[in-house]
């Protein structure tokens, strides 16, 4: 892929449709300005912002999506995709019920706009076995995510993030994961006592 | 070449490792063989395990999604070889240890003696590299393995972090 057709669909808009459209699904979002923009759009319990761990959002939201059974969606850029393309396999054999949604703006955006080398991101989830995937290029084309048949890999085409970029989630880590296990009623807490 | 253990010592000691993760509670096991836990493997390979295992192509991976199996209420346990540590740092120090839940890594030790000569500076460091980014750890007694075992899962669950028993022996 590459950024020969602009587009205008931003990263905002994605997430809000999406997260509006499985309002009882847990979402999990990579580092840098995509947990920073999600925060801004809607922020729920059910909510893990990542901080670090580029690479990391997509096998934490397929482990999330097994333990609990539910509905989970992944926003990761297109950097942290190709940075960790060996969870495709394991979300394509043991990730029923997630929507695994790249947002590809072609660049390394959160880190200065850094290029990225091109890749298809739904081309290698259709090889790694995922049930479905879908290019979106517009904000129409985003009735294409319906999450029908799962997992489900959403390409979405997206400008860069506008700025001024939304400030830093401010909840701690650790606070995320107690707010998470009180919203799943999990009988097993994690201790509160911090790192 | 680290010498050659009895079939039988390896499978007592892949059955206390196993039989230790039945009897705590855990639920899912995920990560990469090593040939020094080949046993253990092969019990969670077995039909009639009770942990549900998955492999995971590197170990980074693996410990991503154990994490998520931990925030969504599950008890995985993530196996590897040290050679893996490298990979897993970040996941580790970004992730595991700083959103605060319990994880235990159950970590094949090659290197720290004769072995074949890719282990051999990761061996040599390998405590101190655990040490230095606060990853507790204990090393697995071949007589006793349930006792580093049952210190590693208290760790974990007391400071809700990532923990790291080490076997040292095949298992």
């Amino acid at each position: 892929m590459t950024n020969a057709s602009p587009t205008t669909l931003t990263p905002a808009t994605v997430m809000a449709t999406i997260t509006s459209r499985f309002p009882d699904a847990l979402v999990v979002s990579t580092c840098g300005y995509i947990s920073r923009q999600l925060f801004a759009v809607e922020d729920r319990p059910s909510h893990i912002y990542l901080v670090g761990s580029m690479g990391m959002a997509a096998p934490v939201g397929g482990g999330l999506a097994m333990a609990s059974g539910r509905r989970v969606l992944i926003f990761d850029g297109d950097g942290s995709f190709a940075m960790n393309l060996g969870a495709l396999p394991m979300i394509a054999s043991h990730g029923r019920g997630v929507v695994h949604v790249v947002l590809d703006n072609g660049c390394h955006d959160s880190t200065g706009g850094q290029k990225m080398l091109p890749l298809d991101p739904a081309a290698l989830a259709r090889a790694a076995g995922y049930a479905s995937t879908c290019l979106v290029r517009t904000e129409a084309d985003l009735a294409l995510a319906n999450g029908a048949a799962t997992p489900l890999l959403v390409h979405a085409k997206v400008a860069r993030q506008d700025h001024p970029v939304p400030p830093r989630v401010p909840y701690q880590p650790g606070e995320l994961t107690l707010r998470l296990a009180d919203f799943l009623n999990l009988k097993r807490q994690p201790s509160n006592r911090s790192t | 070449m680290p010498a050659e253990q009895s079939e039988e010592a390896i499978t007592s000691r892949a059955d206390a490792i196993v039989d230790f993760l039945v009897n705590a509670g855990y639920t899912h096991a995920t990560g990469v063989p090593c040939s020094f836990l080949k046993g253990v493997f092969r019990r969670l390979e077995a039909p009639d395990s009770s942990l549900t295992y998955l492999p995971a192509p590197r170990e980074d991976t693996a410990v991503g999604w154990a994490g998520g199996l931990a925030l969504g209420g599950a008890c995985p346990v993530t196996l590897m070889q040290n050679s893996g540590l490298g990979y897993c740092l970040n996941s580790f120090t970004s992730f595991t240890q700083l959103y605060g839940f319990p994880l235990l890594v159950v970590m094949s030790w090659r290197g720290r003696d004769v072995d074949a000569v890719e282990h051999g500076i990761i061996g040599h460091a390998l405590t101190g590299i655990l040490a230095a980014v606060q990853l507790p750890w204990r090393v697995i007694d071949p007589d006793d393995p349930a006792s580093a075992l049952d210190w590693c899962h208290g760790a974990a669950a007391e400071y809700a972090t990532t923990a790291v028993a080490i076997v040292k022996d095949p298992a």
